[in-house]
C-alpha cells in the first residue's frame, strides 16, 4: 500500500495580504490560478451563480409578464420555451478572458401562475433586459414555442 | 507593482439615502492590458440616454439610470429586481488618460476602453 501525501499550495501562506480581488503584483503563481479559478466559475463579475439571473414576474387582466435581467447576451442564444406551465429561459453570452473566449448560459425555469395561451406569447430583448409577455387564459398542454427576439 | 490595484473603487459610503436617489453599485470586472484598462460594467436595463460617464480629479464615475417601462396597473407577483439607478465609481488617480476613453453600451453592457496615461506606461529608459 503506497501513501502519497499530497499538500496544495495555500494562498495565504505564499503570499501577503491579499489585495481587492484577489490580485497581488509578484505573489506568485498560486494567486494567479486561484484567481483565474475564480473569475471561470463565477463568470462575468459573479453573475452566473449556478447560471441564475433576476427574474421578476408582473401581471395585468390581459398578460403576465416575466422580466429576465440577461445583460450582453447573444440574441440567437436565447431560448424561450412552455413546458408544463413553467417558462424556462435559456441564454448564453460569450466571454473575452485573456486570450480565449468561453460561454457562459444562463437558464431558468420560472413557474407561471395561470394557464396562458402559449401561441401568443411574445418576447422583446432591449438594454439586457428580456421581457416576456404570456396572453392569459386556456392551455391545454405543454408546447414549445420557438420566440423570435427583436 | 500592479497598476490593477490604482483602479479602485473609492470608498463612497454606500449609505441609503432616500429612495428616489438610492442607487447601487454595478457588477463591474477591470482587466489590465499593456496599454489599457479594459472596463466591463453590467447596467442591464440602462441605454444610451439614460448614462453618464464622466471623469474629475482622477475619479471616474458611471450612472445608469433604468428606463423601465413598464406600463400601469401593473401587479408585482415576485422582484427580484431593482429598480435603483447604478453608480460607480473608481479612483483611478490619473493613470488614465481621460481624453482618450473609448465607451460602448450594447444589450445592457458597457464596455469601456480606459488607455493608460503616458506617465503610467512602462518606460524604456537607455544608458548612453
Amino acid at each position: 500500500m503506497r501513501f502519497i501525501q499530497f499538500t496544495q499550495p495555500s494562498a495565504r501562506s505564499a503570499a501577503p495580504a491579499v489585495r481587492f480581488g484577489g490580485r497581488f503584483g509578484g505573489a506568485g503563481i498560486e494567486n494567479e490560478i486561484d484567481w483565474l479559478f475564480g473569475t471561470a466559475l463565477t463568470g462575468f463579475a459573479g453573475t452566473a451563480r449556478g447560471g441564475q439571473f433576476p427574474v421578476d414576474l408582473y401581471e395585468d387582466k390581459d398578460n403576465t409578464y416575466v422580466r429576465a435581467e440577461l445583460p450582453g447576451a447573444n440574441r440567437d442564444a436565447i431560448n424561450v420555451e412552455i413546458v408544463d406551465g413553467s417558462l424556462s429561459i435559456q441564454a448564453s453570452r460569450k466571454e473575452k478572458s485573456g486570450e480565449g473566449e468561453n460561454t457562459v448560459s444562463f437558464s431558468r425555469l420560472v413557474s407561471i401562475p395561470d394557464e396562458v395561451q402559449a401561441d401568443k406569447v411574445s418576447a422583446a430583448y432591449e438594454n439586457g433586459i428580456l421581457t416576456v409577455t404570456l396572453p392569459r387564459k386556456e392551455e391545454a398542454k405543454p408546447k414549445k414555442i420557438n420566440v423570435a427576439v427583436n | 507593482m500592479s497598476f490593477f490595484n490604482t483602479l479602485a473603487p473609492s470608498s463612497n459610503g454606500s449609505c441609503a439615502e432616500s429612495d428616489a436617489t438610492a442607487t447601487r453599485r454595478p457588477r463591474y470586472e477591470v482587466v489590465e492590458t499593456e496599454g489599457s484598462y479594459d472596463l466591463t460594467v453590467s447596467l442591464p436595463g440602462v441605454a444610451k440616454d439614460g448614462l453618464e460617464i464622466s471623469d474629475e480629479a482622477g475619479e471616474l464615475t458611471i450612472t445608469g439610470k433604468r428606463t423601465a417601462k413598464l406600463p400601469e396597473g401593473l401587479e408585482v407577483l415576485h422582484r427580484e429586481t431593482s429598480d435603483a439607478a447604478f453608480k460607480l465609481v473608481l479612483t483611478h488617480d490619473n493613470t488614465v488618460d481621460a481624453g482618450k476613453i473609448e465607451a460602448e453600451l450594447k444589450d445592457g453592457v458597457l464596455r469601456l476602453k480606459l488607455a493608460k496615461a503616458e506617465s503610467a506606461k512602462p518606460r524604456k529608459i537607455s544608458v548612453s
